[in-house]
């Protein structure tokens, strides 16, 4: 008899703690919430314009998570999020699945290289071999007699699906490289390792040069922002943010989007080291 | 009388509540475990959709992005027993010969900031591990070894400073507690130290000096960020210890942020794997440390 009681008493108490639980979260419903998420390259425009957007529309709570492009959009097909942002083209599947992307800003790869090596331009076609394992010393691209380090990034990100796709033709890389999982890996891989070769996003080419690399000219032209938009900069590429379906006006997805393209929007491109679209 | 009757309820409804808590409580860690190998199983399984089991084991491509994929992670297998080869060969010797300084000969304060130190070690998160490594031993590998520097040896020698505190406090208890009359008995027979140490308390404590050494090579095998600091993560099968390689950990670590589909089930397959293998070590402790028993 009395072990029931006490079992009911710990069952009651552990039912109220979540019924509590349960009580806070429909309480908060006052204020709407949105969940956004997706690419890592978008995530610093969107955590600075989320704030000047929620000013603008009290009530409205948005979070966005740095999941990746791709798990951005898939999180985006099964309804966890209501907009994606996304660092690469999307592929067939998605457009097909009912993904609408839209441009809301541009982005250059900045490439990255070991302060032992002396070689400061590379050609497109370079790259491309150095890249693919052709060619593994520095004397065959005019530098000196010193082996090649390759320096990816991992197999999901974003900027190694952008820099695959403009630089190698998707032709795989070389598999003996180092892979680095995230932006700042890559700065302190290629200042650590002599000989090392890698790319980042333009955003964050200064934590190369900060961690003791130096930045190359490809086809003899310097990555920075005037040089993407005049279309001389070869490794370029658009953020796009991604809907199911276009977005409906009306909607908070539509109105974060229509923000983001307004000129506030774009200063906030801006701040954050990528290139506004005009 | 009725107070203390009712005393003596209130008493004994306390008693059966905690033990209800305290029993609820020692449940939660088997369902834990339960859980984690049922979720475990439940995302790695989809895994087979796409690749068969003999690809996943046997095939050295991985190349999960590419077109086709291919997930084969027989050579982050093969590194992860290497790096920890690697560093059990290191440490072995440096923490058996500390084990018996510190239980034989070490006295008082020498021995105090020894075990203190010993339990720094321990406590020092492994992001600063691979710092070190980064810093220290991946140049002391490139410049005495060769290659770049990042490489399996460099993971392996961070693994074996990481697991030294894991095998000195384990075996040293095991040391410590293999009977004075025993030791007394070997000296009293005209044994020198050396000969005691040898051959009464080593083999005496074998059995909990090799549960601690699987304890250690378990902490070394499941190691994540240290290895995948110093370890290069090059997806390729290592031909050499200097060249660069993926443990299973680091490739779990490496693409899990961003991965989708069978990419990520592939990860969890790979997790899974990881989560048998620490099993298996588990067991095989469990199963010595029942030979101890016995044997006493």
């Amino acid at each position: 008899m009395k072990k029931i009681l006490t079992i009911t008493l710990v069952l009651l108490v552990i039912s109220s703690a979540v019924f509590a639980q349960g009580n806070q979260e429909t309480s908060k419903t006052v204020t709407e919430n949105y969940s956004f998420g997706g690419s890592s390259t978008v995530a610093p425009i969107a955590n600075s314009a989320i704030p000047a957007f929620e000013g603008k529309n009290p009530n409205t709570k948005i979070s966005y998570e740095t999941l990746g492009s791709s798990t951005g959009i898939s999180q985006l097909m099964e309804g966890t999020l209501t907009l994606a942002g996304s660092s690469r083209v999307l592929k067939d599947s998605e457009i097909d699945a009912g993904c609408v992307p839209t441009v809301i800003a541009l982005d250059g790869i900045t490439v990255g290289v070991n302060e032992t090596v002396t070689v400061s331009n590379l050609s497109m076609q370079q790259l491309k071999g150095i890249f693919t394992g052709e060619i593994t010393n520095w004397n065959e691209v005019g530098g000196s007699n010193q082996k090649i380090e390759v320096i990816l990034r991992d197999e999901a990100s974003g900027t190694r699906a952008s820099f695959e796709e403009i630089v190698h033709n998707k032709i795989a890389p070389k598999q003996n490289s180092i892979v680095a999982h995230e932006n700042g890996d890559v700065a302190s891989k290629i200042a650590a390792t002599p000989g090392s070769i890698g790319y980042i996003g333009m955003a964050f080419g200064s934590i190369i040069t900060e961690a003791g690399g130096t930045l190359l000219t490809v086809d003899n032209v310097e990555a920075d922002v005037a040089n993407v938009l005049n279309n001389t900069y070869p490794i370029s590429r658009s953020l796009y943010v991604v809907t199911m379906g276009n977005p409906v006006e009306g909607s908070i997805e539509k109105a974060f989007i229509d923000f983001l393209l307004s000129e506030e929007g774009q200063e906030i491109v801006e701040e954050n080291q990528f290139i506004k679209l005009n | 009388m009725a107070k203390t009757q009712r005393k003596n309820n209130l008493r004994k409804a306390t008693e059966s509540g905690s033990r209800a808590i305290l029993l609820l409580s020692a449940m939660i860690s088997i369902i834990a475990v339960f859980l984690i190998i049922v979720f475990i199983l439940g995302q790695a399984l989809p895994t087979l959709k796409q690749v068969s089991l003999k690809e996943f084991f046997f095939s050295t491509t991985w190349y999960p992005t590419q077109d086709p994929p291919h997930y084969g992670v027989a050579s982050f297998i093969v590194a992860s027993f290497e790096v920890t080869l690697i560093a059990l060969i290191l440490a072995i010797p440096v923490s058996l010969s500390a084990t018996i300084y510190l239980s034989q000969f070490a006295k008082n304060k020498l021995a105090k900031i020894l075990r203190t130190s010993i339990e720094l070690l321990a406590g020092i998160p492994s992001i600063i591990y691979g710092l070190f490594g980064l810093s220290a031993i991946v140049p002391f590998v490139r410049n005495v070894f060769g290659g770049n520097g990042m490489s399996l040896l460099s993971a392996g020698i961070i693994l074996a400073i990481m697991i030294l505190p894991t095998i000195i406090n384990l075996s040293e208890v095991a040391v410590s507690n293999v009977s004075q009359d025993l030791i007394n008995s070997s000296i009293a027979m005209g044994a020198t130290k050396w000969q005691t140490i040898s051959r009464i308390i080593l083999p005496a404590a074998m059995s909990g000096i090799v549960s601690s050494i699987v304890l250690g090579l378990g902490r070394a095998i499941g190691e994540t960020t240290a290895v995948l600091l110093v370890g290069g993560n090059a997806p390729v099968f290592a031909k050499k210890p200097i060249d660069m390689g993926r443990t299973l950990t680091m490739n779990i670590i490496t693409d899990m942020a961003y991965a989708t589909d069978t990419h990520r089930s592939a990860l969890f397959m790979t997790g899974a794997l990881l989560l048998l293998v620490i099993l298996i070590l588990n067991l095989c402790v469990v199963e010595i440390s029942k030979r101890k028993r016995l044997e006493k």
